[in-house]
């Protein structure tokens, strides 16, 4: 009711009709003019005038330029402020829409003389300087938007009516920076955006007046914030050994690193006076006494002379430093350390990053009392200096910025000065030389009673001396020190590498420095590498507690500090390199350990490499991660990515030795200028590519349908190559040809049969890797014309699948160098011992000795007359004629290796092989047995035969086809299969599971590890598949010179060409 | 005023796909679309019923902080929501999507809700962007997707809404640490609405109070 007869109450005789229109602004404003007093009743009104406002002004900026005339002609803006500064009626609600209308009226304002118009008069000042209730979430919210609005309109032309430089007003800077430290995260964010966006202004006498009147204030304000943050910082990683709150952590880092890439921002914008003061707080009041304080040995129990001094210091009444540091804060070196590498990470200003480094590499404790003096004065002339110390500023922002606005700046300053903070004006030089002469009185004498103890202590003269001279230097490459973790070597590694990366410091005068001998003939340099060598060493070694960042880190450092300075060879002797060599080969042995003892080894090792190659080292990205503040754990519970803690079970122990062993490889390559020739395992080039057009003639075709998820039926032939599944269609043009439409990799196919039809599989071709969580790549119903094909393909996927993953395990064994032919004990893979193998190979009379990686497998006669008809036609004679030769070769050690186990043994088909029926399904014996897995599985006996172990798949396993007992019809397994599995007749094992026999009875300690292992590589060497390996058998042993073919020549191996 | 939660939200897009007039138009129904004029504003506050539950909606425009990496970085994080918003009728607007996630994702907290808006769904005859494409980039990366409208206020509950839901969904289930500020949660001081000093802030908050207030 009320409402509704004010509204039709005014001057003009009601409310236009039109809401967007001169009149309706007209009524407003008498309803402003009516109701300057804000009470309960006129609340709303008030409220929903002031809403219309701005409507209707910003309907008039873009319409009708007598909208805003009218607005400045009754000067509304000044009912505004007269509303505001009511305390009475619910201001706080009225005030919301105030600063909203002011706000939509700043954001959406698009005509820039309306903007000037709105600004000219001070009204905007005024309202910015008003005390709003700020502990109003929403007043909060659109005041400091206010402000961040009105800091996006300045530049040169605006700034005149923000920054008065008679009065030195400056409000919209002056008032959002008292929010710097506002709880609220999104406030503080806007604050930072203001004060970036008008130190981005280029107006000199407005930049003065911030340095002069506001820099120091504020910029020691914020280094006491953020150090204070620190110790919270360091407060959570001393009491969170256990990584409980591990959010709470990252959360502290995250807001640190804020504020670094804030000030970082502020250095960027290379305002020259705003930097050096910055840059002279933030090193002296933050840095220096507290990060590098802190790398400083452990806080000395105060000895005889230290008190001594601080009495006479007292005495003398210099009480401001020497009792300071006796109460210093500090935080634990492995904070320091870390804070130290985010500078360096973030920050690129010279003088701030090359004086931080002077410190870290030349300073002694006599920085504590002057600073990096002498390097920021070749930077900056007439330097301020500031007085190093972490305290708090004894004046508050607030209250600093008050005295800025009212008195003369020479009393403030003087307040600050006998607590060490900056004084930055002109007028007070004399009190900082003042300061200058009494710290480097201080430093004199401080220095001089070092020095008769040090001799006290030592005795000896100049070397010790040096030796200390630089103990930041030290207590950084002395954290480098792996023996009991590398909880601080890692991040002692970041700092050196944040240090050598850090685009403000000059390289020269980095390298300079380091190559310093300070410790006899040893220079830093020469200790820093030893010190990574001997990570890289450690981390060799099997059981060691060496990250994996840490070897990466540390090898890449490695790389770069062995640089040549020209086209010369690398700085590093002949023993430095043996070492890192005999650490790669001591990494290898360590990996042939776990060669096999894993049955996903292959995956793992195919996917530790993907992953290496993807992630490269990203010490940034490392160093925004808080868990490496944390001790190292291993548990990956903690959701810590797996290369930034220690590997949690056999199958990441065998990842980390796969990793570590990449890792060494690749920079033993470096050093070498060798390129990488056997990695990947898979060469694309050779792959098949969806679209290929392909020679199929002479190629073993199914014909099948391929029933999609969702029904979609689709006519196709089933090729099989040597690694991949081609599915194809034949081509329009050439006769006998086909176009390739789906190819995937063989050793990640899935076969299963159908229950309830015999003409179909279920096929499931995954993308590859140890983690199946994508999806497959192809899951379909495959239809074929009969059972009988339908069979066929099924052996050819799941025998495809046993020899491409076995070719790639010799490729493997190859690259470690696994000594196949020498009977040797370093086939104790997994603990396997080598077992003699088969008595006799049914092929020949020699007897079948193989490689070791076979030599647990079992064959199965006839599969390899469908293999070969299938995808081996191009496979020449030449290259079978060699094999044979090799098998002569290989065979011949065949007697030596009697101890293997008695199914160990892999045979080639000997032909009458081949008669036997193609639908016969691999047997594979296991046998292997494992001294170290200390696991045995226990598992339902699902073979046909009394095994004594029948281990099942377990769920990371990749899944095996099933593979069908014949042991009887295997003439190899004759002298060595258990008697007990001799008696059975083959039998087809349809489901999809695992059906291993443990052919050594003999060897009860065998566990399912190996069984399935053995079964995974147990795939009989037929004749077929020996031509794929043989030749890179042959380059293997190509030490012997019997073959040329490089093994990488042997990949191409299929029958199908790629046209 | 008093609420259960507090929800930060903010609004992410390029520049004139429509972010501030979204954001006025659902926390201030009070102004009405008008053709050819747009009105928008970079921050507000709404209550929100979920579950009989008051929920305080505050939502953080980005624009115009885009130029200082320092900034960027700061935001994603203590955001509990976010809203990528595109407009249908500028094809490269949704190109830069994949720019707009990559950040999102590497500098917020992982669990923030994020929902893609293709906003101007008014404007069909000038539509660029199919709304297939849309849902298909949504599904590709894992977003709740709509379309729009500031103009006619269509959807434009809904997209807050939804994305309110879904964070409370995420509280019930445990996976928002809501005793942690940064995640951009906060939990309200129901009964004393006139106390909107925050509870257990941490320490960031009190190391504030000392230092400046």
């Amino acid at each position: 009711m009320f409402r509704s007869r004010s509204w039709f109450g005014g001057p003009w005789g009601g409310r236009p009709k039109n809401r967007l229109s001169l009149d309706h602004l007209k009524y407003l404003y008498s309803i402003l003019e009516k109701n300057t007093t804000v009470s309960e009743s006129n609340r709303g009104l008030l409220v929903e005038s002031l809403r219309c406002i701005a409507e209707i002004l910003i309907w008039g900026d873009q319409h009708d330029s007598l909208v805003f005339d009218f607005f400045l002609e009754k000067n509304m803006l000044s009912y505004f402020l007269h509303i505001m500064r009511q305390k009475s009626g619910g201001s706080s609600f009225v005030c919301v829409q105030l600063l909203q209308t002011l706000n939509i009226l700043f954001e959406n304002i698009r005509n820039e003389t309306s903007l000037y118009y709105l600004l000219s008069n001070n009204h905007v000042n005024s309202i910015m300087v008003h005390k709003f209730d700020f502990s109003d979430e929403d007043v909060m919210g659109y005041y400091i938007l206010f402000l961040k609005t009105l800091s996006l309109k300045l530049n040169t032309h605006t700034i005149h009516f923000f920054y008065n430089e008679h009065t030195n007003d400056f409000p919209l800077y002056t008032e959002a920076i008292k929010f710097f430290n506002h709880p609220e995260s999104m406030v503080r964010i806007a604050v930072r955006t203001i004060s970036l966006n008008v130190y981005k202004v280029q107006n000199s006498s407005m930049l003065r007046f911030i340095r002069d009147k506001t820099a120091a204030p504020y910029f020691s304000n914020l280094v006491w914030f953020i150090g204070k943050h620190i110790l919270e910082l360091d407060t959570c990683v001393r009491t969170d050994i256990d990584h409980q709150s591990n959010q709470k952590l990252s959360n502290l880092v995250a807001e640190h690193l804020d504020h670094l890439h804030y000030l970082s921002d502020i250095l960027l914008l290379d305002i020259k006076d705003l930097n050096a003061v910055l840059t002279e707080h933030l090193l002296h009041k933050l840095f220096v006494p507290l990060y590098i304080f802190s790398l400083t040995p452990a806080p000395p129990p105060p000895s005889l002379a230290l008190v001594t001094q601080n009495l006479a210091a007292v005495l003398n009444r210099n009480v401001d430093i020497d009792i300071q540091e006796m109460h210093n804060p500090r935080v634990s070196s492995i904070v320091a350390l870390y804070l130290l590498s985010l500078v360096f990470l973030v920050v690129s200003h010279a003088p701030l990053v090359h004086a931080l480094a002077w410190v870290i590499l030349n300073g002694d404790h006599s920085v504590f009392k002057e600073g990096a003096a002498e390097i920021l004065n070749s930077y900056v002339e007439h330097r301020e200096v500031v007085v190093p110390g972490f305290g708090e500023p004894n004046e508050s922002l607030e209250q600093a910025l008050d005295t800025v606005t009212g008195q003369s700046s020479v009393s403030s300053y003087a307040l600050s000065e006998d607590s060490g903070v900056e004084s930055s004006s002109p007028a007070t030089t004399e009190v900082d030389a003042q300061a200058e002469v009494d710290a480097a009185t201080k430093l004199r004498n401080i220095t001089d009673e070092e020095k008769e103890l040090l001799q006290k202590s030592s005795g000896s003269g100049k070397a010790d001396f040096g030796e200390l001279a630089k103990p930041f230097l030290d207590t950084v490459l002395q954290a480098l020190d792996c023996t009991e973790n590398d909880y601080l070597a890692l991040l002692s590694l970041c700092l050196i590498y944040a240090m050598s990366h850090n685009r403000g410091i000059k390289n020269e005068w980095f390298e300079q420095v380091l190559s310093k001998s300070t410790r006899g003939s040893f220079s830093y340099k020469t200790a820093l590498i030893e010190h990574l060598l001997n990570i890289i060493t450690q981390s060799s070694q099997p059981s060691c507690r060496i990250r994996l960042i840490t070897v990466e880190i540390a090898l890449e450092l490695l790389v770069t500090f062995t640089k040549p300075s020209s086209d010369e060879a690398r700085c590093i002797t002949t023993g430095q390199q043996d070492l890192l060599f005999s650490a790669r080969n001591q990494s290898m042995l360590v990996l042939r350990n776990f060669y096999k003892s894993e049955d996903i080894f292959l995956d793992l090792f195919e996917d530790e490499y993907n992953e290496m190659k993807k992630a490269q080292l990203n010490v940034e990205f490392l160093c925004m991660d808080s868990a490496i503040l944390l001790p190292p754990t291993g548990t990956p519970l903690t959701g810590i990515n797996f290369t930034r803690r220690l590997p949690c079970g056999e199958v990441e122990k065998a990842r980390r030795a796969i990793r570590v062993y990449f890792l060494l490889r690749r920079t033993c390559q470096k050093f070498l200028n060798e390129r990488e020739s056997l990695l990947p395992l898979t060469n694309v080039v050779t792959l098949v590519q969806v679209d290929n057009t392909l020679d199929l003639n002479n190629s073993d075709l199914i014909a099948c349908t391929v029933v999609a998820k969702d029904n979609t039926k689709q006519r196709r032939f089933l090729v099989i190559d040597a690694l991949q599944l081609i599915l194809v269609e034949p081509d329009a043009k050439l006769l006998g040809w086909g176009v390739a439409k789906f190819v995937g990799f063989l050793q990640d196919v899935e076969v299963q049969g159908d229950k309830d039809d015999s003409r179909c599989l279920h096929i499931t071709v995954h993308r590859g890797g140890v983690t199946h969580n994508r999806t497959p790549l192809l899951s379909a119903k495959f239809l074929f014309d009969d059972h009988i094909r339908c069979m066929a393909a099924k052996q050819r996927l799941t025998k495809g699948r046993s020899k491409a993953r076995q070719k790639k395990m010799y490729q493997i064994a190859q690259l470690i160098e696994i000594p196949g032919q020498m009977d040797s004990p370093v086939y104790a893979v997994g603990g396997t011992t080598a077992a003699p193998s088969g008595s006799s190979s049914g092929s020949s009379s020699r007897s079948g000795h193989h490689r070791p990686i076979f030599s647990t497998a079992n064959r199965v006669p006839g599969f390899a007359a469908v293999l070969r008809n299938s995808n081996t036609a191009g496979v020449s004679r030449t290259q079978m004629a060699q094999n044979r030769s090799i098998e002569g070769i290989r065979n011949e050690s065949a007697g030596r290796s009697r101890r293997r186990s008695p199914n160990g043994t892999t045979l080639r088909a000997d032909p009458s092989d081949r008669d036997r029926s193609p639908s016969v399904s691999a047997g594979s014996h296991s046998s292997s047995q494992s001294r170290e897995n200390s696991q045995p599985r226990s598992s339902g006996n699902r073979s046909r035969e009394s095994s004594p172990r029948m281990p099942r798949p377990r769920s990371e396993e990749i899944p095996l086809e099933d593979f069908q007992h014949s042991r009887n019809n295997s003439p190899h397994s004759r002298g060595n299969a258990s008697p007990a599995s001799r008696s059975h007749t083959p039998v087809r094992v349809l489901q999809y599971e695992i059906s291993v026999h443990s052919g050594s009875p003999r060897e009860p300690s065998l566990v399912g590890t190996n069984a399935l292992l053995s079964q995974l590589n147990g795939v009989p060497l037929a004749r077929e598949v020996l031509p794929v390996q043989s030749s890179e058998e042959t380059s293997f042993i190509g030490n012997d010179a019997t073959d040329g073919g490089g093994g990488s020549d042997s990949r191409r191996k299929g029958a199908i060409e790629t046209v | 005023m008093s609420y259960a939660y507090l929800f930060k939200y903010i609004i992410i897009g390029d520049t004139g796909v429509g972010k501030s007039c979204l954001l006025l138009q659902f926390t201030d129904k009070r102004f009405q679309p008008v053709h050819d004029l747009t009105i928008g504003v970079e921050f507000g506050a709404r209550m929100i019923t979920i579950d009989g539950k008051q929920i305080k909606l505050q939502i953080w425009d980005t624009a115009g902080q885009e130029a200082f990496r320092s900034i960027t970085r700061s935001y994603y994080r203590g955001a509990a929501g976010a809203l990528l918003v595109y407009d249908i009728t500028r094809r490269e607007t949704f190109n830069h999507l994949t720019t707009w996630l990559e950040d999102a994702r590497q500098h917020s907290n992982s669990n923030m809700v994020i929902m893609l808006i293709g906003n101007k769904s008014d404007l069909d005859s000038r539509r660029e962007v199919k709304k297939e494409e849309g849902e298909a980039f949504a599904r590709e990366h894992g977003l709740v997707f709509m379309e729009t409208s500031a103009r006619t206020a269509a959807n434009v509950e809904e997209a807050f809404i939804n994305t309110a839901k879904e964070i409370y969904e995420k509280i019930q289930e445990g996976v928002f640490d809501i005793n942690n500020e940064a995640n951009g949660i906060k939990i309200g001081q129901q009964h004393s609405p006139t106390n909107p000093s925050l509870p257990g802030s941490g320490g960031a908050a009190g190391a504030a109070n000392s230092g400046c207030c």
